[in-house]
């Protein structure tokens, strides 16, 4: 008898709230158009997006740092395949951009971007027009200069 | 001066699979062989001689929740102390340290496993690991991180894609001699996330690694000691982790070399992290490893060679310089592991023999 | 001897409905409020333990690592350990071990769940915890197994469902008086409980706990720790823990013996040898009422079947003479899984220091102990504290401290606000997987299909197991052999479900049963019964297999199409024919 092999999936579905910071990041992108961040004085650590809380020392923080939308391209690859590893039909280049202000980074797509992009460029971030509150509220991150 | 150490030994091992697939083996099947193998070698009888019992899995890697309902029968684990570590087998060793330096065992079985053959796609298992607010939503597959890390770890080392396609060519050289290693062959340099190319990337493979460690009354006079433990993490989050270096491994190491009273440089073999090849350059750094002589490092071909066994791969490793301290090949050998992406958690063990 | 370990602080999110707050948000709540009670600040704790349900509840893989930064772990060593239900409570032993290693002096505990993520019900995670080939295709909910042991408990002592009531009534009203709970009632009868909705009988729906989100920690050290940090520690006198067997339709469900053996252990450890005489307050585990019977039996303070009628006596209420869930419990204070259980051992250090304000139990307790369970009915996870008969005499501190004290400690949404918040996102898990039956699973199927029940035999213990394995758990040897098992048998324990797993009231109610197979050592495996009126159902009713047709069996559980009443003659002539034909070699 060959090998039994047996299908199954594990199918829920979820509904994520974004919580306290990341509502105050979010209202103030959609909002503003501003990228709100906290900034724990005490680590010298500014946070983007918002939190509630310093990760290093527990403090409550307040979301008012106001940082970017210029930032610096700290790297970058290009996605060629999906999460099943399917070839895309067009390659997307994913950047990591530390915004002015901030200590931290910020995930999302580059938009026409020199190829190859160059480590420690100037970058901006590119905003929708209809923001909602969500992370596509940015569209991504293209050349300052551009 | 001998080290104090923590007084801790490995009393058996024993692996089962180390395969591409192992079709027609379930799961169960899979640790009960690999379970019996560590007790015998460890002459020991589980129903009676093992006092707690450690696995370490993740529910969506199995695609079952509350994994820890599946695992005593097939350990001998039945109406014993059984609990699960949800990390990788490494995180199992340290926990079993510390069960038995607390005195609330003198002896304990670890287990982790890989039935990678059984997720058809790992992919969506792992986007799961990402912030569902602000990192999911874009689409990008947790691994795109490992090409964007790979990067930046190269601009700020200083270090070259030609140096880690060598790491990887050698791993799999290295493999050739490893029974349990199935990926000698795998040449592919097609770019998977830029400058991560696919045969710089550990492809999955079905394992069981488990190991028995016992309080060092119980040695016998050739055992093999572990005499530094130690883990840590980084941020969670993509925002705000280290980008630059793998802090957690520094820690790590810094925290087992102390337990164990060694310098770096009494390490003479180290079976580390490449479950990508830059990874090993980068975790060799991290371990001040740098200097070691590059055939004392991954020689069962680590991670490339055999095959990624997902939260087994730090048992992989640690048997791999377990059987290298038996064989009389070294007397202080050093094991370490890190999760994957997109994790920052990472885990080092110091053995002597 | 292991060196003394001691609780020297506690603090918690409220346990809400929905919270607005991520469960990252919800950890840093609870541990910043732990750390504060101690007058603690995070660069004074050595290492973070973890603990947290599910995966599927929070919707996020590998959620250990994800909530790190909320309890404090960065660039510290840091585990999540896991055991189902019993999490909450082994945290706490986690923290025991870490400190008494001696590789850390201080560590935080934190225990965190929220369940409010997963759509359109938390029920949808715990479809995924049964056995992904032989349970799940038979779409079981979690009530199923509750129903299940609770039927199986009434029915073995002939218990009362009154009595059993009574444990909500108490937990609800107590629960009343904690400042964190998310149903304290004051106003609560036996009579609302006995009156509301079926669910799965004989579990009602206000047998049952809340779903919630919320968050615990602790803050754990060394004897040298802790008397720097403290006048008033409470120390960890025992810890035991202990796992049962994954065959569940293989045990008797009557009575938790998972729980008497990690009370054993932990009673061990304590040196406890009268815990009726010296545990002086309980906080045993009470996802459902009848689970606090159950599980004081389990921790050997009520002889086996006789906690219903104590409790009936009053004898566990706040002022019986044994308190049992003075904080409220789980059917109070709510149950986000694994915060649950921790919330048991900070109202134990509460309790014990005699903080717990309006929940204080009289007296000077000095002992106490806290249980969790979890998995397949399966875990016990147990934890003795005590004062060394201090703090109570000591109360020179004047106005005792109240806790946890009252504050807003989440932000609770209502059903409205949680689906229009600003940044909410939706996404489905979508795993796929194609799991290897293996060897015994595997040839079990191929027996289904062709209309027979196979089972492994164990020369050296002489059982015959359904389901069948490769080894013998009990021996831990490769199984000898195969045999085929009469397709007869009898009603182990029922329930009358009458809701889907989203608590969608069912048209027809559906009859899952754990089926004892003849010829069999120890049962068989969970199914459904068909052609019987739920009033008709009974315990031992003998029942036969009722199979599909031949071209629609697929090698699969569902092969079987349920079981149906069998005419007890019919069923002694059809075993009988079954041992007089041999049984078989080998099947596979």
């Amino acid at each position: 008898m060959s090998p039994t092999k047996i299908p199954g999936e594990l199918s829920v579905s979820f509904r994520y709230t974004p919580g306290v910071g990341n509502t105050a990041f979010f209202e103030a992108l959609r909002d503003r158009g501003v990228f709100l961040g906290s900034r724990c004085d005490d680590c010298a650590v500014t946070y983007v997006p918002a939190r509630i809380f310093c990760e290093r020392c527990l403090v409550e923080l307040e979301p008012s740092e106001e940082c970017g939308p210029d930032g610096e391209l700290v790297s970058w690859t290009v996605a060629r395949v999906d999460v099943d590893d399917r070839p895309l039909d067009q390659p997307v280049t994913y950047g990591l951009v530390r915004l002015d202000g901030a200590d931290t980074v910020f995930l999302h797509r580059l938009i026409d971007v020199n190829d190859p992009p160059e480590i420690g460029g100037r970058l901006r971030a590119v905003l929708a027009e209809d923001r909602t509150g969500s992370i596509f509220d940015v569209e991504g991150f293209a050349p300052a200069s551009g | 001066m001998v080290p104090m150490g923590l007084r801790v030994v490995v009393a058996g091992v024993g692996w089962s699979g180390f395969s591409p697939t192992t079709a027609g083996i379930s799961y169960k099947e899979l640790m009960f062989e690999a379970a019996r193998q560590a007790y015998a070698d460890a002459g020991l009888d589980p129903r009676s001689e093992i006092d707690s019992f450690v696995c370490c899995s993740e529910d969506l890697e199995e695609g079952t929740s509350i994994f820890d309902e599946y695992v005593p029968d097939q350990l001998g684990a039945v109406q014993r102390p059984v609990q699960t570590v949800a990390s990788d087998g490494l995180f199992g060793v340290a926990t079993a340290v510390m069960l038995i330096r607390s005195g609330i065992a003198s002896t304990v079985a670890i287990e982790s496993h890989s039935k990678a053959s059984d997720i058809v796609s790992t992919g969506r298992v792992d986007r799961f690991a990402m912030d569902p607010v602000l990192n999911r939503p874009l689409g990008v597959s947790a691994t795109a991180l490992a090409g964007l890390e790979m990067r930046r770890w190269l601009h700020v080392a200083g270090r070259s894609e030609v140096e880690c396609a060598e790491v990887a060519a050698r791993n799999r050289d290295h493999a050739r001699n490893n029974p349990r290693a199935s990926y000698a062959d795998t040449r592919d340099p097609t770019p998977l996330f830029d400058p991560l190319t696919r045969e710089q990337a550990a492809e999955p493979a079905d394992g069981c690694v488990v190991l028995v460690l016992s309080s060092e009354e119980k040695a016998p006079a050739s055992a093999v000691f572990i005499d530094g433990i130690g883990w840590s993490q980084d941020a969670p989050s993509v925002e705000s982790r280290e980008w630059d270096r793998a802090a957690a491994a520094e820690r790590a190491a810094r925290a087992a070399y102390e337990r164990a009273g060694i310098d770096p440089s009494d390490v003479e073999v180290a079976e580390v992290d490449d479950t990508y090849a830059y990874k090993q350059l980068q975790h060799l750094d991290a371990l001040g490893l740098h200097g070691l002589d590059s055939d004392r490092v991954n020689m069962s071909g680590g991670a490339l060679g055999e095959g990624h066994l997902r939260e087994a791969n730090g048992l992989a490793r640690a048997l791999a310089c377990i059987e290298r301290l038996r064989a009389g090949d070294a007397r202080v050998g050093l094991a370490q592991s890190w999760r994957g992406v997109p994790s920052t958690s990472a885990a080092v063990a110091v053995m002597r023999r | 001897m292991s060196p003394r370990v001691a609780v020297v602080g506690a603090g918690m999110s409220r346990f809400v409905r929905r919270a607005q707050e991520t469960g990252k948000e919800l950890s840093w709540i609870a541990t910043r409020e732990a750390l504060a009670s101690c007058e603690l600040k995070l660069t004074d704790v050595d290492t973070v333990c973890l603990t947290s349900a599910p995966d599927a509840f929070d919707g996020v893989h590998r959620k250990g690592d994800y909530l790190a930064d909320g309890a404090g772990a960065w660039a510290k060593p840091y585990m999540r350990t896991y055991v189902g239900g019993g999490s909450g409570v082994f945290t706490a032993i986690q923290g025991w071990y870490t400190v008494a290693s001696g590789l850390a002096d201080v560590v935080v505990c934190v225990a965190e769940e929220k369940m409010s993520s997963c759509q359109p019900h938390p029920q949808g995670a715990f479809l995924t915890i049964f056995d992904n080939i032989l349970e799940r295709p038979l779409g079981p909910n979690l009530l199923w197994i509750f129903a299940l042991e609770m039927q199986r408990y009434m029915q073995a002592y002939g218990l009362d469902k009154r009595d059993i009531a009574q444990v909500a009534v108490k937990n609800k009203r107590n629960a009343a008086d904690h400042p964190a709970a998310l149903l304290g009632q004051t106003d609560i009868t036996v009579e609302d409980v006995l009156a509301s909705e079926t669910l799965a009988w004989p579990v009602q729906r206000l047998d049952v706990s809340p779903i919630s989100d919320g968050a615990v920690a602790i803050v754990m050290a060394s004897e040298e720790a802790a008397k720097r940090l403290t006048d008033r520690p409470v120390w960890v006198q025992g810890v035991g823990w202990n796992l049962d067997t994954t065959y569940w339709t293989n045990r008797d469900l009557a009575y938790p013996e998972y729980v008497e053996n990690a009370a054993r252990m932990a009673y061990g450890m304590a040196g406890v040898n009268e815990p009726r005489k010296e545990i002086h307050v309980a906080e045993p585990y009470d996802p459902f009422d009848y689970k606090e019977l159950h599980h004081l039996e389990g921790l050997l303070l009520f002889d086996r079947g006789k906690a219903p009628e104590a409790a009936a006596a009053g004898v566990t209420a706040r002022d019986g003479d044994l308190p049992c869930c003075p904080s409220g419990g789980l059917l109070g204070v709510g149950n986000p899984i694994a915060a649950a259980g921790l919330m048991k051992i900070a109202e134990l250090f509460w309790q014990l220091r005699g903080e717990a304000g309006a929940r204080q139990v009289p007296g000077t307790p000095e002992r106490g102990v806290a249980q969790a369970w979890g998995d397949l009915m399966q875990v016990g996870t147990v934890v003795v504290m005590g004062n060394d008969g201090g703090p109570l005499t000591t109360a020179t501190r004047s106005p005792t401290p109240q806790s946890p004290p009252p504050g807003p400690r989440a932000t609770p949404l209502s059903d409205q606000e949680f689906r229009s918040a600003t940044g909410a996102v939706e996404q489905r898990l979508d795993t796929l997987y194609d799991w290897d039956a293996g060897e015994a699973i595997g040839a079990f199927l191929d027996g289904l299909r062709e209309q027979r029940i196979l089972a492994t035999t164990c020369v050296s213990c002489g059982r015959t197991l359904v389901p069948p394995r490769k080894f013998c758990e009990r021996c831990f040897r490769p199984a000898d052999g195969w045999t085929e098992v009469p397709q007869t048998g009898s009603v182990d324990t029922f329930s009358i479900c009458h809701v889907t797993w989203d608590m969608r009231p069912l048209e027809e109610p559906q009859i899952p049963a754990v089926i004892r197979l003849d010829g069999t050592s120890e049962g068989g495996f969970l199914h459904l019964l068909g052609e019987v009126a739920p009033e008709d159902v009974h315990a031992g009713m003998e029942v036969e297999a009722v199979w599909k047709p031949a071209g629609e069996r697929a090698g699969s559980i569902l092969d079987i199409a349920y079981f149906r009443p069998l005419d007890p003659e019919v069923r002694r002539e059809l075993v009988a024919t079954a041992a007089a034909e041999t049984p078989l070699g080998s099947a596979v």
